[in-house]
Order: C-alpha cells, then structure tokens, then sequence
C-alpha cells in the first residue's frame, strides 16, 4: 500500500533533487557519462599506441655495426632505420632516448665465418610500459629470423635437411573469439556501471538524512501526523530513483559511445544490443534498492553532512573489490556467487560481454538475493529513526 | 487543551527534566519560562510528542500522546528549536509540503496559505526560495508551515529568538489573534519582556523542575518583588542570589 505522506515526501525530494544543479551535475551526469568517457578515452590510446609501434618504420640503434656486415643488410631489407648511438646502450636505455639498444659483439665477424654462435647484446628495460615492449619484440623476431635463416643455409651446404631440425611443431588454435578479445577491454563495464548507481543514489542518501538533520528540518518534519517509516520510505524511494537514473544514462552512454571505440583496428567486434541492455538493468535493479538503502544507513549515524559524505565516499570503493579479483583471476562461477550482491552482477555481466549464454537459473539467482538483501537494508533504513537518539544532530 | 502530568526524561545520567507538570487551556496563552539549559526544549519535545517521557502523561485534547503520537500531533501545531527551511522550495511550498504531509486538500492548502501569508506579513517574500533569507523571514515561514493546518494547540519554542522589533511584534500580534479565536497557545521563552508581555499564565522552570505556577501578579506576590525578571531570579534561586 502507498501512503499520501509517502508520496508526497518521495515527490517532493526529487523535485527539490532536480533544482539543484550543481548536484544534478556532478553526480547524476558525471556520475553516468565519466565512466564511458574515460573509458573510451583509454582504449583509443592503448590501440593507437600499440599500432603505432607495431607498423612505424623500426629505428635501432646499434653499437659496432661494422662488426656485422651482413646482419646489417638483412635488417635494412627489412626497412629498419639503424642509427648510430653517442653514449653508452646502459644510459640510452636508462635516459628513456630508445625503447631497445643493439650492441654487436667484437668477435661477432670471426664467429661467424667458424660457425661458432655470433653473440649481440640486446639492451631494453623489460619493466617499461606496453608500447616499449613492441619494439623489443620486432628487433628479438628480426634477429632470429636472421638466425635461422643463415642456420639453414649452413645445413643444406653440408647436405643436412634443415627441417631435421625442428623435433616439434607447434600449431596455435586460439580458442578466443573476436567478442572475447573484445571483452578483455570491456571488462570495466560492471564497475563503471555498478559505480554510477552508487553515485546517483549517493547525494539524497546523504541529503535526506545527514543533510537534513545538519539543517535542522528533520525535527520539524517529523512533527507531522505521519509515521516515520512512511516518511522514509518515501526518502528512499527517492534516493532509489537517482540511483536507477543514473544506471540507465550510464547504460545510454556506453551505447552511445559503443561506435567510436577502436574496434575496427583491434579487430574486435563489440555488441551491446537493447536485449543485452535491458538485460543488464534487470540484473543492476536490485542492486540500486540496495546500494540506496547502505548509504541512507551509513548517512543517518553522521553527525554532519560532511561526516556522512566521508563514509558514503568510502562505500563507493566496495564494488571496486569484486571487478578488480575478476579482472585477475578468472573464476568458476559458484552458486554462492550468485548469491552475492555486486559479485553476481560483475560475474554475469561479464558473461554477456564475453558472448556467453547466461542462464536464466543465474539471473534469477542474482536478482533475488541482491533484492532479498536490499529488503533486510532497506527495512532497516526506515526504521532507524524509531530511535530517539537519531533524531538530534546534537 | 495541553495537560502535562510529571513528566520526568533522563540522557544517560543526566536528569534532564523531573516531575514537570502543567495545564495550557484554550484561549489563554501559556509560557514556559527558563534559563538557558533549565530543561524547556526537552519538556517541550516531550509535550509534541517527539521524544517519549520516561514517566508522566501528555493529553491534548484528551488524546493520551504516549498511546497515539500521530493523532495528537495532528492536534497540534509545533514551531520547534530546530526550524529550518528547505531552501530549494519557495516560502509557499515550504507551506504546501506540511500541508500535504497533515493530509490537507490542495484548495485548503492554497486558501490557508493565502491567509497566513497575509497575516503574516509574507506577500514580498512567499514565492521566492528561502535560500538567503532573514532571520525574521524564516521565523515567519516556520511557523507558517507549523499552523498550516490550522490546529487547535500552537507550540513555539523560543520563537522571537533572534529576531528584530517589527518581526517579534509582527508575531506577538499574530499569538493574540490566535488566542482570540479561542486556541490554546503554549510557548517557552527565556525573555522575560516576552513573558511579561502576552502570557496569562507562567510556569517557571528550572533544573528540570517546576518553581513557581501563576499569572504574573501571582508570581511578583509570591516572591514579594515589584518585577518579573527579579521574581524570576528568586524563584530560581530561592531567594539567595536576589
């Protein structure tokens, strides 16, 4: 049953929500559109850096390059850049000036004409950052196709089949499909959409409890003849609202930003059809009762408003832990997982974003533990105001 | 009608107050008169029913206020210590939201509104958003918003604290209106010039305890002093420090 008093506080806390800009701003709007932004902004510089290193003419360095005439050929065909260095590989590396040094071992020429291993010295920091990495991997892959390319020739002079020498061949079958690869960027999305419900909700929670006692209009509120559960139903559903507002623009932006992501160059295909997206707002809805209800809980013991944005603030962190071990660890998927409110919902997301079949047993699973649990928050919500010493903030 | 029967509260050791009993009857104006700490608030929280007394009995208007807290608080109209606003709504929907929340018609909302804005004196000020308003203008819509229903009782702590000549008569004015439709009015106060000034019957209280009961006349020839503020300070401390 719907009470008057509870509709007509629920009415009035999201208009008096709505007036405020600046609120409505920072946590609705950017609590929604930052998330894909900055996610969005992050894949378009991993995929261009990575491309870049990968097809820019390589530039090497290399230290005693007359040592070795003819690797020397076999990298300009194979259109490197080779430079020369004026301080020692050691301090190149150190000094950031390349991404990898190649020195020639003064012997390298005599090595090679009796057939003895030609050694050079490859100089990187193997600590370095991603696109780095690309560099030292194209010079390693050079170097070696040099290797057994002269190798081989070696073998058929002395009338050896070169293909004696390789005892097992490896043939890759990689088992990941284009929306997998996909997925492995996208395996944010639970976070950034778990955390956009928990700032909507975030401002009223606080507002309409910690707020409202620093402001001292709880008193006079509470002086009317309606009950407080009434009341605070209606606080909550407001709360509940914003959160669940924020949730469905944050879903909105990610489609509306779906196009631009660099998937053509990852090679990747990316989906998030509108069954997909009204099938993750199933599984978030229950997750918004309860996101809403911890926050109100958490606000109405600050003494202040401040006090309670401290606390609340530090809430948002808990959803963090769940996308972070799945980011780490893949897991098998138990039932209590599924039980567990913000695990299941990252779990059974991340399916969807994988293009697996997510089983309806789950969903349901997933849907009515988080409500269950966010019924037990929330009735408690309402009713901590029974309590006289709740009411003062003094 | 407010009758108040030993009410005693405690916070944690503190006895806070004891054994507070008093009578506000309709048309009169009743006050509440204390120092600072001497237990008005908590006596008054206890009489609107917001804070349960650990003994003792509340009735208005014969609503036990312990059994049925929502039914008495409909009885009554409260300006409490705390009064504030919301600031994102204008003065009238301030009004309208409490109205609503006493389970007011929307044309009783707006023809009540109408009325306590005028008598009032809020015309200049009703339809704009209380953020940044006076002292006195915010008074004035706290207890707009308190007696939108139009009850019976009217409860004001402190209500002049703080404000200026023109808003304090502003206000005085509207209290005799009130008693003279006939409302029980009980307000407390720590001004004695206030007291002195619209209250038939003073109940003085202090360390959570009741002094003295009476009407000004009684109170100035039970402590034999020719002043409400010197009678006030004799009651209190028994004569000594006078």
């Amino acid at each position: 049953m719907i009470s008057k008093a509870f509709r007509t506080v629920f009415k009035k806390e999201i208009m008096e929500n709505i007036r405020d800009k600046r609120t409505m701003m920072s946590s609705v709007v950017m609590g929604s559109f930052l998330g894909p932004l900055m996610a969005l902004g992050i894949i378009y510089m991993t995929a261009q850096m990575g491309k870049d290193k990968a097809e820019k003419q390589l530039e090497l360095p290399v230290v005693n390059m007359e040592y070795a005439q003819n690797l020397k050929k076999h990298l300009l065909s194979q259109d490197v850049k080779i430079m020369t260095l004026n301080k020692s590989p050691e301090a190149a590396i150190k000094d950031k000036d390349h991404d990898v040094v190649l020195a020639i071992d003064e012997n390298f020429a005599d090595d090679m004409l009796n057939a003895k291993p030609a050694k050079v010295m490859l100089y990187y920091d193997a600590s370095a950052k991603g696109a780095a990495n690309v560099s030292v991997r194209r010079v390693r892959a050079l170097i070696n196709a040099y290797s057994s390319q002269i190798g081989a020739m070696r073998l058929q002079l002395r009338g050896v089949s070169p293909s004696l020498m390789q005892v097992v061949m490896i043939e890759d079958h990689d088992q990941a499909t284009d929306q997998s690869k996909g997925a492995q960027l996208m395996l944010f999305l639970p976070y950034f959409l778990i955390m956009g419900l928990f700032m909507g909700s975030m401002y009223l929670a606080i507002d309409t409890t910690a707020g409202e006692k620093e402001r001292k209009s709880l008193e006079p509120l509470f002086l009317n003849p309606v009950s407080r559960v009434d009341v605070l139903s209606g606080k909550l559903a407001a709360t509940i609202g914003f959160g669940l507002l924020t949730l469905v623009l944050t879903l909105i932006a990610f489609k509306l930003t779906l196009p631009f992501y660099p998937s053509q160059s990852l090679g990747l295909t990316l989906s998030l059809g509108l069954a997909d997206m009204g099938l993750m707002l199933l599984v978030l809805l229950p997750l918004s009762l309860l996101a809403g209800s911890i926050q109100t809980i958490i606000a109405a013991f600050a003494k202040s408003f401040k006090e309670a944005q401290t606390y609340v603030n530090l809430v948002i962190f808990i959803p963090l832990i769940p996308s972070m071990l799945l980011m780490f660890m893949p897991v098998k998927e138990k039932l209590w997982m599924m039980a567990t409110p913000i695990l299941s919902q990252n779990i059974i997301i991340n399916e969807m974003i994988r293009g697996e079949t997510v089983s309806w047993s789950n969903i349901g699973i997933s849907v009515a533990g988080t409500f269950l649990g966010g019924m037990v928050l929330a009735w408690i919500a309402v009713r901590l105001y029974n309590k006289e010493s709740m009411l003062f903030s003094d | 009608m407010i009758q108040v029967e030993k009410i005693s509260k405690s916070f944690g050791k503190v006895q806070a107050v004891k054994d507070v009993s008093l009578v506000a009857r309709d048309g009169q104006i009743t006050a509440l008169l204390g120092a600072n700490g001497a237990g008005k608030t908590t006596s008054m929280r206890m009489i609107y029913a917001l804070i349960t007394p650990e003994t003792g009995v509340v009735t208005v208007d014969g609503i036990n206020s312990t059994d049925d807290p929502v039914a008495a608080r409909a009885r009554m109209g409260v300006l409490p210590d705390a009064r504030g606003l919301y600031l994102r709504l204008t003065a009238r929907e301030n009004m309208a939201y409490f109205g609503r929340l006493q389970g007011m018609s929307e044309a009783d909302i707006n023809s009540r509104s109408d009325e306590l804005i005028t008598r009032l004196g809020m015309e200049k000020f009703a339809d704009r958003q209380t953020d940044g308003f006076s002292q006195g203008q915010r008074v004035k819509v706290a207890i707009a918003r308190a007696l939108i229903h139009d009850p019976q009782n009217i409860l004001l702590d402190e209500p002049t604290n703080g404000l200026d000549v023109m808003s304090t008569r502003a206000i005085r004015t509207f209290l005799r209106e009130e008693k003279a439709r006939g409302k029980c009015i009980l307000f407390s106060s720590h001004v004695m010039q206030e007291v002195s000034a619209v209250c038939d019957v003073i109940t003085v209280i202090d360390g959570g305890l009741v002094r003295a009961v009476g009407s000004e006349a009684d109170l100035l020839a039970q402590s034999g002093q020719n002043n409400l503020e010197d009678a006030f300070v004799h009651l209190v401390t028994g004569g000594e420090a006078a």
